[in-house]
C-alpha cells in the first residue's frame, strides 16, 4: 500500500465523515437528545484527528504522481491551496467540539458553542467539497461536465489565483531565516506544555496523588489542548515549508501513528465517563488505567519519532 | 581549544558522535527532550497552578514531582554531557549554549527555592497563595521558556 492509496483511503473522512457529523449534529438537535449531541461532537474530533494524516499522505501523493502525462500540476496545486483552508477550518471545528465537551462538565452544552459548531462545520463542508472536487479534477476527467476541460479550469485559475497559496505559507517559514526557529522553539515549549499535563492527569489515572479527584485535574486539560493546538499550527508550517522532509518520512509517518492515538486518548480523559468518575482517594478501573498508561505511552512516541525525523527518517 | 579538542576524541566521544548507531547521538537527544519535557512540563503544572489554574487542585500533593523532576533533570544533565562531548569543539563556542546553562541553572534554583519557601509551608492550600510564591511561580516559566529557547537555538547560531 502506497502513501497515495492511503491518501486516497482517508480523503473520505474529512468529507463523507463530516457530512455524517453534521447529520448527527442535527438529529441530535431535532431531538433534543443530549446523549447524541456528545456523540456528534466526538466524531467531529476524531475527523479533526484524522485529517492531518490525510493532508499529510496527500503531499506524499502529490511526490508521487507529479510530473506524470496525464496529470495537472496545477491542479494537484489547486487543490492543496483549498485544502490548506478546509484543513484549518476542519480543525477549528475540532477544537471547539473538544472544548464544549470538556465545558459539558461543568454545566451542559452551552447553546453559543453548538451553534458556533453548527457555523464552522457547515463551513467546513463547503471547503472540503471544493477540495475534494479540485481533487477529482486532478486525474477524474470524466468529472467534468459540458464542455470543461482541465485547460480551461487551469487558465481560470491562472487568472484568478486564490488569495493564500499553499506556497506562500511555506515561503514565510523558508524565506524568513528567524521564522522556523522561532516556530521550532514554540513547538518545543508547548511539547512541555503538553507533556506535564498529559504526565499529572493520566499519572492520577494510574494511581499516584490519589488525593486528587479526577474532576480537579480535569481543569488542566484545556493546557494541554492549546499546546496541541500551537504545535499542529507550527507543524503545519514546517510542513508545508519543506514538505519533502515529512511526506514519505517513515519516522514522521510514526510520529503521525502515535499522534492519533494521544489525540484519541485525550478525547477519553475529556469526555469519557470512565475518568470522571474517579473521586478522591479513589483507584480508576483496569481499563481506564490503560487508557492513562497508553496516553503516556503514546506522547513518548511522539517525542521520539519527531526527535527521530533526521536519524530514522530522511529530514534535514 | 585544546580541552574541546581533547575532549570530542575520547573513544566515548567518537562513538557517540561517529557511530551513526541509533543508541548514540540520537538516543541521547531523546533522553535529553523526554528530561527537558519532564522537568519544564512538571514545573509548569506547578506554576500555573499557583498562578490560579485548576484552583480545585490541592498544590501540596505536587510536592511529590521533585523526586520525578530531579531525576528527570539527572537524565538531562548525563545526556547533555554525552551531545556535548560528541561536538565539544562546537559547543563550548557558542554564546547561546553558555546561556542555556545558565538559564537552566537558574530554573533549577527557583524549583528548590520553591520547595523551601512554598512547599514548606503546612497551610499552603488553606489561604491564598503569597505573592512570593506566585513571583517565583512567573520566575520559573520565564526561565523555562527561555531555557527551552536557548536550548533550541543551539542548532542554529554558531
Amino acid at each position: 500500500m502506497t502513501l497515495s492509496h492511503v491518501h486516497l483511503l482517508l480523503n473520505h473522512v474529512p468529507t463523507v465523515g463530516t457530512a455524517i457529523a453534521i447529520a448527527l449534529l442535527v438529529i441530535s438537535l431535532i431531538r433534543r437528545s443530549d446523549e447524541l449531541k456528545r456523540v456528534s461532537l466526538e466524531v467531529f474530533f476524531v475527523i479533526a484527528l484524522l485529517t492531518l494524516p490525510a493532508y499529510t499522505t496527500g503531499l506524499a501523493a502529490q511526490i508521487q504522481i507529479q510530473n506524470r502525462p496525464g496529470v495537472s500540476d496545477v491542479m494537484i496545486e489547486a487543490h492543496e491551496d483549498a485544502a490548506i483552508w478546509a484543513f484549518a477550518f476542519m480543525q477549528l471545528t475540532g477544537g471547539f467540539a473538544w472544548f464544549a465537551l470538556w465545558k459539558r462538565r461543568r454545566g451542559g452544552l452551552a447553546r453559543g458553542s453548538m451553534l458556533a459548531i453548527v457555523l464552522l462545520s457547515a463551513l467546513t463542508m463547503m471547503m472540503s467539497a471544493r477540495t475534494a472536487n479540485l481533487g477529482g479534477e486532478i486525474r477524474h476527467p470524466e468529472i467534468l461536465v459540458g464542455g470543461e476541460d482541465v485547460a480551461a479550469i487551469e487558465a481560470a485559475l491562472a487568472t484568478n489565483p486564490p488569495m493564500i497559496t499553499a506556497n506562500q505559507i511555506g515561503l514565510l517559514v523558508t524565506d524568513r531565516t528567524w521564522l522556523w526557529p522561532a516556530f521550532e522553539s514554540l513547538h518545543f515549549i508547548a511539547m512541555c506544555l503538553i507533556f506535564g499535563v498529559v504526565l499529572i492527569a493520566n499519572l492520577r489515572l494510574l494511581g499516584l496523588f490519589k488525593v486528587w479527584s479526577f474532576p480537579a485535574v480535569h481543569r488542566l486539560l484545556p493546557w494541554a489542548a492549546l499546546g496541541f493546538a500551537i504545535n499542529m499550527i507550527t507543524g503545519m508550517m514546517f510542513m508545508t515549508g519543506s514538505p519533502g522532509m515529512y511526506a514519505d518520512n517513515t519516522s514522521f509517518l510514526y510520529k503521525l501513528g502515535c499522534l492519533m492515538i494521544a489525540g484519541l486518548s485525550l478525547l477519553y480523559t475529556t469526555a469519557f465517563e470512565g475518568p470522571w468518575w474517579v473521586g478522591a482517594g479513589q483507584d480508576a478501573p483496569r481499563r481506564v488505567k490503560l487508557v492513562g498508561a497508553a496516553a503516556i505511552a503514546s506522547w513518548l512516541g511522539v517525542m521520539y519519532f519527531g526527535r527521530m525525523l533526521p536519524f530514522i527518517g530522511n529530514a534535514f | 581549544m585544546e580541552f574541546a579538542q581533547t575532549l570530542q576524541q575520547t573513544a566515548l566521544a567518537k562513538w557517540i558522535g561517529e557511530s551513526g548507531s541509533l543508541l548514540g547521538y540520537p538516543l541521547f537527544l531523546f533522553l535529553h527532550t523526554l528530561g527537558l519535557a519532564t522537568i519544564a512540563g512538571l514545573n509548569a503544572g506547578i506554576d500555573l497552578r499557583i498562578l490560579g489554574m485548576a484552583p480545585a487542585l490541592k498544590l501540596a500533593p505536587m510536592v511529590r514531582f521533585y523526586p520525578v523532576m530531579w531525576i528527570a533533570f539527572v537524565m538531562t544533565v548525563v545526556s547533555g554531557l554525552a551531545l556535548l562531548i560528541a561536538d565539544a569543539t562546537t559547543k563550548l563556542g557558542q554564546p547561546v549554549f553558555y546561556v542555556k546553562l545558565l538559564l537552566v541553572f537558574a530554573a533549577v534554583i527557583t524549583m528548590q527555592v520553591m520547595r523551601r519557601r512554598v512547599f514548606d509551608d503546612p497551610q499552603l492550600d488553606d489561604r491564598p497563595f503569597t505573592s512570593t510564591a506566585r513571583t517565583l511561580a512567573m520566575t520559573s516559566l520565564v526561565l523555562w521558556i527561555g531555557a527551552t529557547i536557548a536550548g533550541r537555538l543551539i542548532a542554529y547560531l554558531y
